[in-house]
């Protein structure tokens, strides 16, 4: 069984590599034309938008700065992490009860 | 494969509500986590959720982005995976406008239920089955188990869109080729990036795949056998 150092080793390392993700999404892969968005448009569907995300397209107020594109994956993604493991931690100590 | 809102009719978002409630409520009940499991479960959450900003080039001038939800199913669990990918879809719903917030059933269906359970189901049939022993043919059924699960998730998002007639004039027969043909070079795409995960932690951190519900049922664990080449 592997201690704790190795656990959080392993950890580290799969936070740096979603964030590297994040930064070659932000900069190198960012264009996005999602085949399903293609498909569906072409066959008539509209969106009809019902609620106004705070961070619409990772970014704040529709800004095209790949900074603060950056700054909202980077944080999203460490929220993402907290959210995940909290989750987790709470489903663990409810099964041992 | 996001679906914003006014894509489906009610009909067809409330239906697909129902089925994930029930799931939800499943994987809550069933959900088992090894100690390991737990920052596991957030590494994974938050992997694949940033792993969905870098977008490929794939047909036609389209693009595509990873699903990871075979690969969380697989090392965490089909009911834990549920639920993992239902925190990255409902944070990318609320706060990113990633997929719609009355489509959010069809879309956990799809990505959390579908392209989780699907997956899962299949390595532990094609496990039962074959009891394979070489590192090749247990990432042989990483992949196909992952290529399998992203296409369903692909053909249930074409079911929902035929299904919704006031939205769209079009049938399954229009839908479905449309999804199958791109999603079939995405589902390679998410096999490789599953083969690859799951190599690197078969070789790296075996213990982490030995405590998973679905992996840890493989002969190498269950038997302590040395995994061959």
């Amino acid at each position: 069984m592997a201690n704790k150092k190795t656990n959080q080793k392993t950890i580290i390392v799969g936070l740096i590599a979603a964030l590297i993700f994040v930064v070659l999404g932000v900069t190198v892969f960012s264009y996005a034309l999602e085949t399903f968005d293609v498909k569906a448009e072409e066959l008539g569907a509209q969106e009809h938008q019902i609620w106004t995300a705070p961070f619409a397209d990772y970014t704040v107020g529709g800004s095209d700065s790949q900074w603060i594109a950056l700054a909202v994956g980077v944080t999203a993604t460490l929220l993402l992490f907290g959210v995940g493991f909290g989750v987790a931690k709470v489903l663990k100590k409810r099964g041992k009860q | 494969m996001h679906i914003p809102d006014g894509y489906l009719t009610t009909t067809v978002s409330v239906a697909a509500f129902a089925i994930v409630i029930v799931f939800w409520i499943i994987s809550f009940r069933k959900i088992k986590l090894a100690e390991q499991q737990v920052p596991m479960m957030g590494l994974l959450t938050a992997l694949f959720f940033a792993a969905m900003f870098a977008n490929y080039p794939v047909l036609f001038g389209t693009t595509a982005h990873l699903l990871g939800a075979a690969v969380i199913g697989l090392i965490i669990g089909p009911f834990a995976g549920c639920i993992s990918m239902t925190i990255i879809l409902v944070l990318q719903s609320l706060l990113f406008g990633d997929g719609g917030i009355t489509t959010l059933g069809a879309n956990v269906l799809n990505m959390a239920v579908i392209g989780v359970f699907i997956p899962c189901a299949l390595f532990y049939i094609f496990n039962k089955a074959a009891k394979p022993k070489s590192r090749g043919s247990i990432l042989g059924m990483v992949f196909v188990s992952a290529f399998v699960g992203d296409l369903l998730a692909a053909v249930a998002a074409a079911v929902e869109l035929s299904l919704s007639q006031g939205v769209f004039q079009y049938g399954l027969s229009v839908t479905l080729p449309a999804m199958i043909i791109n999603h079939s070079i995405i589902g390679v795409a998410e096999g490789v990036v599953a083969v690859i995960m799951i190599g690197t932690l078969l070789k790296l951190r075996p213990d982490v795949l030995q405590s998973s519900p679905i992996l840890g049922k493989l002969a190498i664990f269950e038997n302590k056998t040395e995994v061959e080449p």
